[in-house]
């Protein structure tokens, strides 16, 4: 148990400097009031998405940090829980944004009403906030409940 | 027999080892995660994210029902339709009830979307279903949500303190929150608080500083830029005349004591049920006297009294607040129809910084009717009060952010 507690501690701290690394570098390109994209990575330069949650990704990676020395206490192990609702508050959000997107046409009004399918998918592709791609990551945190679940 | 507070102790040890029973208690990750929301270092980011996630969600099931669908339902179809059957073109209740229109080379001209037309059948149906349906819907469904998991009282923990310095404490955070989907609940829900004080300060706070979901949906709609600013500036003015208002009203603001709930998974069928409750209330109240400003609003400038009021006024609001001659017909029309007020501004030519001011201006004027009934209903006493507040505050206010603005170099 103290191998596997020790793997779930390297991995949150990595996970942990990562979106510390994300929050910082989302909290600077709003502060240049500009937008960076590099790959399937983009951090929005609005002070909604990219300042303020640019702040709730930083704190995200603090939590992470802070949780990941002696996981067994459920102290600790909480706050790395709380870093993964944080982060899935911030994706779910830029993915229910990206849904209701895609749905309507927005065009003007001798449009059609709804999307075509090529632009609905478009609307799905790459690149992606910091957010979603820390997403899968911070899933991690469900087996390590599960497991938790289980001892007791 | 007299025993002493040794001895009393001891007796109560006895008693206790014969009479009660300790289980193991566990500390559930439920309970971890209770207690790092209601604690200030952990809490604080927390609720950050909390309020994030309602915003974010609020804007894009709002935007997807408003822009996406009802702006092209009313401008493209609803609005020419009207514009065409109805009889009287040009004429008086033509105007008030289809379009005012515009004159343009000395012609009449009609409208070419819902929150130009200013009718009480285009402009006050596109505000009421097209705008605020989808922004009251998922503001109370969010709400819902946060009240049936339990959040709420642990917010309401986590902002105490900061209420404790304007006289109310953290359960004023329910008619705050509420009052951002209509000041009409907001107002009855300052029952809530414990003294009359409190009652008054929540009461006047609401009315000056909290833009309801009307007046947010329609600034999402037309100043989405500006809105951060706007609030800012709206949340700063709760702090600080709150602050002021507890120094002078007399009166006691008591602690509260709060029992906070353990967090719990919602019930679809409870959920339904409040917000069934709430936008049915909502339309009960809100809705008529909506439509009855709409056509308030329609005869006054139809009379012209909107404009002579306009016209005398005019130097205040250039001189003093800083705008443009041509928001002082907006802004007294404000009182009935604050939505509509803000989208009449968007059309004026201004500076941002003009614009942010203007709508500051609409958020702290009077409240709509809707909420000046709810407030009649307190008593007349807390409403003559209020609105001698207000005055002050307008006037205080709107000068103080002219003078940040020459300041800055920005007004």
């Amino acid at each position: 148990m103290a191998g596997k507690s020790s793997v779930a501690a390297i991995y949150f701290a990595i996970l942990g400097i990562v979106t510390t690394a994300f929050g910082i570098a989302d909290i600077l390109v709003t502060a240049g009031a500009s937008e960076f994209a590099y790959g399937i990575l983009e951090i929005p330069g609005d002070i909604f998405r990219g300042g303020w949650g640019g702040v709730i990704v930083f704190f995200a990676g603090l939590f992470y940090l802070s949780g990941a020395r002696n996981l067994e206490d459920i102290h600790q192990f909480s706050k790395i829980v709380m870093g993964s609702i944080l982060i899935w508050i911030m994706a779910g959000c830029d993915i229910f944004a990206m849904i209701t997107e895609s749905i309507p046409s927005w065009e003007e009004e001798t449009g059609p009403w709804f999307n075509t399918l090529p632009d609905f998918i478009a609307a799905y592709a790459p690149p992606y906030a910091p957010a979603v791609l820390l997403l899968p990551f911070s899933l991690v945190v469900v087996y390590y409940i599960r497991k938790r679940n289980q001892e007791i | 027999m007299k025993l002493t507070i040794d001895q009393r102790w001891d007796l109560i040890d006895k008693i206790a080892k014969q009479t009660v029973t300790f289980g193991e208690y566990r500390h559930t990750l439920k309970d971890a995660i209770g207690e790092l929301t209601v604690k200030p270092f952990t809490g604080i980011p927390i609720a950050i994210a909390v309020m994030y996630a309602f915003w974010s969600i609020f804007g894009s099931f709002a935007g997807f029902f408003t822009d996406g669908f009802f702006v092209r339902l009313f401008d493209a179809y609803w609005l020419p339709w009207l514009q065409e059957v109805f009889p009287g073109q040009g004429g008086w209740l033509y105007a008030i009830m289809v379009d005012a229109g515009g004159i343009e080379g000395g012609e009449f001209v009609l409208s070419d979307n819902c929150l130009e037309s200013f009718g009480v059948l285009t402009s006050g149906i596109f505000v009421a279903i097209g705008v605020v349906l989808p922004a009251i819907v998922i503001f109370y469904l969010m709400l819902a949500l946060l009240e049936d998991i339990g959040y709420m009282p642990r917010l309401a923990v986590l902002i105490d303190t900061m209420l404790h310095k304007i006289g109310l404490h953290g359960y004023a955070i329910v008619p705050t929150i509420l009052s951002l989907g209509c000041n009409v609940p907001g107002v009855t829900a300052t029952r809530i608080l414990e003294t009359k004080k409190q009652r008054f300060i929540m009461m006047t706070l609401l009315a000056i500083f909290i833009p309801c979901g009307a007046q947010i949906g329609i600034m999402q709609d037309v100043i989405p830029g500006l809105m951060g600013w706007i609030l800012l500036y709206l949340i700063i003015g709760y702090f600080i005349f709150g602050y002021i208002l507890n120094k002078i009203v007399p009166g006691k603001a008591p602690e509260f004591l709060i029992d906070v709930p353990p967090y719990r998974r919602p019930m679809l069928s409870n959920i339904g049920k409040k917000v069934w409750g709430r936008i049915t209330g909502f339309f009960k109240v809100a809705i008529p006297f909506v439509l009855l400003g709409a056509a308030i609003v329609g005869v006054l400038y139809q009379i012209g009294v909107i404009r002579f009021l306009g016209d005398a006024l005019a130097p205040v609001f250039v001189g003093w607040f800083g705008v443009p001659k041509e928001t002082a017909g907006p802004l007294i029309a404000a009182f009935l129809r604050k939505d509509l007020a803000v989208a009449q501004l968007s059309v004026i030519e201004m500076t941002e910084y003009q614009m942010i001011t203007a709508v500051v201006l609409v958020s702290i004027y009077f409240p709509c009717v809707a909420t000046f009934a709810m407030m009649l209903k307190e008593g007349w006493k807390e409403l003559l009060g209020a609105m001698a507040v207000l005055v002050v505050v307008v006037f205080a206010y709107g000068g103080l952010i002219h003078l940040i603005g020459i300041l800055l170099g920005v007004a």
